[in-house]
């Protein structure tokens, strides 16, 4: 605040001029790119929200159809819009079990051992896997009859086990457990690279003082950690907020009661079977706010335990 | 300050949408999984076998087109699978030819064919020509979309269809399905939801076949079931069961018989709280599988699909679409005996099951409404493309022929010399399709409103715990009923602001 601001501005060669020219070409390209393809998307979602449009006679016929916010305050009682917020919210729960996990299996593999950059590999491959190839893959092992979890449980104790896709809270833990294995790899690599970029000098100090394992990784490895950990959160937490694939592929018609339905497919069926493109759009915009306001909640919070090394 | 939340702002954004693209991308290509462990089972095996079939385009030579249409420029935008391609691809050769109009032909997949055209409508872009299901007759022509085909399509042509199917894309602006108003579409086929049974297993049992003349009532059903419920290789467990179809497509064959219904005559209220009929109907197909157990129970049937256990000769009794012939005369898709029967009768004592269609609609701002007409009619009435459809020229039926004469005669005796390959009793196909004093199909309800919002939301109610005995038809349509009408009173407003 207490800067002077220099007002005198300073003459440009026409070189410079010139160069300016250029670079202002140049950050045209994505800055138009971004008009085009997300602040208008995105100003076009809040104007179809305000609308009942179904996707006829074009912008036209979406202008014709205005209704201010009745899609918002229906959306209010609306049961299933609440009902797969919350399965959605409970999806999310996964998020810091694939973190702990990642950061277990990262320190792990962080060591000299034999075959290592083959676990590493092996840990990676769900992540570079189509979503829809595991989903099914996963469907069958989650089968009641066929499935592996089941073949396993019944080896183990003899006796059949439960409906993993089939039952209303079961269904949920499975896509838990799923999602968690789907983005374990992602936690995994993004730690290992965290954990690299720790001086070996700091653990050498701490040493010397006489810090034991849990001393060394409680007060260097966790906080140097932190910027990480604040990476996977963010774009987990966005990225839990908009599961879709999983739910299509896994479950048929939302699975039991709609009981593994997420916000994003209430959302599509909304708008691609129903054919609700305001309400639809009604709640993508809720979406996006509620993902804004975690997100910066986020940041604002990131100062009370994000550290870096300098 | 503010710097840094438009900072967060953008960051959410553009992190939101770069997942969003990943989740966009894969979710297109998910359709096709999800027809896998959606209840549309049954076509999907039905593409396999299409993709099979080879079409000889030399038989499709005899085509008769009048007229010069060579100023038009058309664009015909369905969805197919190979075989149907090619013969309207030939078909649009030939009419090209013929008429020296320019055709564009785009085909996608009947999962994207809804997305797609909902941006063509979007985009206020129509092509000249595309697909239209009786359910969707009344909405796009409320938002103007469909040409009345009255003046362009010969009577001699419509006469010669199925009746309902014909009335089934007549809308006189209130009632679609009625028969009145305007005729909107020609047909592309004309299905039935018939029931088979598989010979081989009752055989093995030692019970007599059904007779097609005289339809089981249910407790003769649950009797039959019974007998062919079995543990076949003595392991403890059942491993055969009577019958096992899927609640989605198939409680409407008990419902309907019983003189039930979900909707009043208006369509404008959901009647099944407390409604007899509906709820000794919905309790009976539920306790085929938790009191009789002659369906698999609720846990085996998401384990593998009751198509899947048909297929692998588990099942007695299961339903078989017109559609289905094809792949169930192929010996490498299913190598047993089969014949067709009579869905099992409630309280009005006449079989019935859900009739289905797509059409042929030409779009209400065509530039060439008298070319595209033509050619639409060619698609529905080519007799020549009938037989490859019907399974004349290719021995695999994935339709009942759209011309009745060819259906009644040249189809039927193609069948009855084996030229035709086909189960059993042909003329349970026929009987549901022309309706008889035992038999009648009937387009179902969502038909007639404005989307099926209603029935989806009956669906994801939890149906399963009927199914499993938890709970009762009756405690399900009391907790179910007032979601549903919450569900068809915003399609009724949808309806209403479209016609507005």
């Amino acid at each position: 605040m207490g800067r002077v601001k220099s007002k005198k501005k300073v003459k440009l060669s026409a070189m410079s001029k010139r160069e300016e020219k250029w670079a202002l070409l140049f950050v045209a390209a994505p800055t138009l790119g971004f008009l085009l393809f997300m602040a208008w998307p995105i100003v076009f979602a809040f104007l179809t929200s305000l609308t009942t449009w179904n996707g006829a006679k074009g912008f036209e016929g979406m202008l014709n159809r205005f209704c201010g916010f009745d899609n918002y305050i229906k959306l209010l009682t609306d049961k299933k819009f609440w009902q797969t917020l919350t399965t959605t919210v409970i999806y999310l729960i996964g998020i810091p079990i694939g973190m702990i996990l990642g950061l277990l299996f990262a320190m792990g593999m962080n060591r000299k051992i034999p075959g290592v950059r083959v676990l590493r590999t092996m840990y990676y491959v769900p992540v570079i896997s189509s979503l829809v190839a595991v989903s099914i893959l996963w469907a069958w092992v989650y089968n009641y009859d066929y499935g592996l979890l089941n073949v396993i449980i019944k080896a183990l104790t003899g006796k059949h086990g439960p409906n993993w896709l089939g039952d209303e809270n079961l269904i949920k833990v499975s896509m838990i457990i799923f999602m968690v294995w789907k983005g374990l790899g992602t936690s995994i690599i993004l730690y290992l690279a965290g954990l690299q970029n720790i001086p070996r000098s700091y653990y050498e100090a701490a040493m010397v003082d006489g810090a034991n394992g849990w001393q060394r990784f409680k007060n260097i490895t966790l906080p140097l950690l932190s910027p990480v950990t604040f990476y996977i959160l963010i774009t987990s937490m966005i990225g839990g907020f908009q599961v879709f694939v999983e739910v299509q592929v896994m479950t048929t018609n939302g699975g039991i009661g709609y009981s593994a339905a997420t916000i994003v497919y209430y959302l599509y069926e909304k708008a691609f079977e129903s054919f609700q493109l305001g309400y639809a759009s009604a709640i993508a915009i809720i979406l996006a706010i509620i993902i804004f306001v975690i997100t910066f909640i986020n940041f604002k919070m990131q100062d009370k335990w994000v550290k870096t090394i300098e | 300050m503010k710097r840094k939340l438009l900072c967060i702002l953008l960051a959410t954004v553009m992190t939101a949408s770069m997942l969003c693209g990943c989740g966009g991308e894969t979710a297109e290509s998910t359709s096709e999984a999800t027809e896998a462990t959606e209840a549309t089972e049954a076509t999907e095996e039905t593409e396999s076998i299409g993709a099979q079939i080879e079409v000889d385009e030399e038989a499709l030579t005899d085509v008769a087109v009048e007229g010069d249409y060579s100023d038009a420029d058309l664009t015909v935008f369905i969805f197919a699978q190979d075989h149907e391609k090619a013969v309207y691809q030939s078909l649009i050769d030939k009419f090209m030819e013929e008429t020296g109009a320019n055709v564009t032909f785009e085909v996608t997949t009947s999962d994207e064919y809804g997305q797609k055209l909902l941006a063509y409508k979007a985009a206020d872009d129509m092509p000249d020509i595309f697909y239209v299901g009786p359910e969707a007759v009344a909405s796009n022509v409320d938002d103007g979309y469909l040409l009345p085909l009255d003046d362009y399509v010969d009577a001699a042509v419509v006469n010669n269809l199925w009746g309902s199917v014909g009335n089934a894309y007549r809308y006189d602006g209130k009632t679609a399905g009625t028969g009145e108003g305007s005729l909107y579409c020609l047909p592309k086929d004309f299905s039935t939801f018939a029931f088979a049974y598989n010979k081989n297993i009752f055989d093995e049992a030692g019970v007599a076949y059904p007779d097609p003349e005289n339809p089981y009532t249910w407790d003769e059903f649950v009797e039959v079931c019974q007998k062919l419920t079995k543990d076949t290789d003595g392991d403890g467990e059942v491993d055969q069961w009577g019958t096992a179809n899927a609640l989605q497509w198939a409680l409407d064959a008990f419902i309907y018989t019983n003189g039930g219904h979900f909707l009043n005559d208006d369509y404008t209220e959901v009647v099944i709280d407390g409604q007899e009929e509906f709820i000794e109907a919905f309790q009976f197909f539920a306790d085929l599988t938790c009191k009789y157990g002659v369906t698999p129970t609720v846990e085996q049937d998401t384990a593998l699909g009751g198509y899947q256990r048909w297929l692998d000769g588990q099942i007695g009794f299961y339903a078989c679409g017109t559609w289905d012939v094809g792949a169930f005369m192929d010996k490498n898709t299913f190598p047993y005996e089969w014949g067709l029967c009579a869905w099992p009768t409630g309280k009005t004592g006449v079989s019935m099951t859900r009739n289905g269609s797509v059409g042929f609609a030409v779009s209400a701002d065509s530039e060439y409404p008298e070319a595209a007409a033509a050619l639409i009619t060619l698609f529905s009435t080519d007799l020549e493309g009938q037989r490859v459809l019907s399974g004349e020229t290719t021995g695999a039926s994935l339709q009942i022929p759209n011309i009745m004469d060819y259906a009644k005669g040249d189809f039927k005796d193609r069948i009855a010399d084996g030229t035709i390959p086909y189960g059993d009793n042909v003329d349970v196909i026929f009987n549901y399709i022309e309706g008889t004093d035992k038999y009648q199909g009937i387009f179902v309800e969502t038909t007639y409103t404005y989307n099926s919002d209603w029935w989806n939301a009956f669906l994801s109610g939890g149906y399963e715990y009927v199914l499993n005995g938890e709970m009762t038809a009756a405690e399900y349509c009391a907790q179910v009923q007032p979601a549903m009408q919450e569900a068809l009173d915003a399609a009724n407003e949808m309806k209403a602001a479209a016609a507005n």
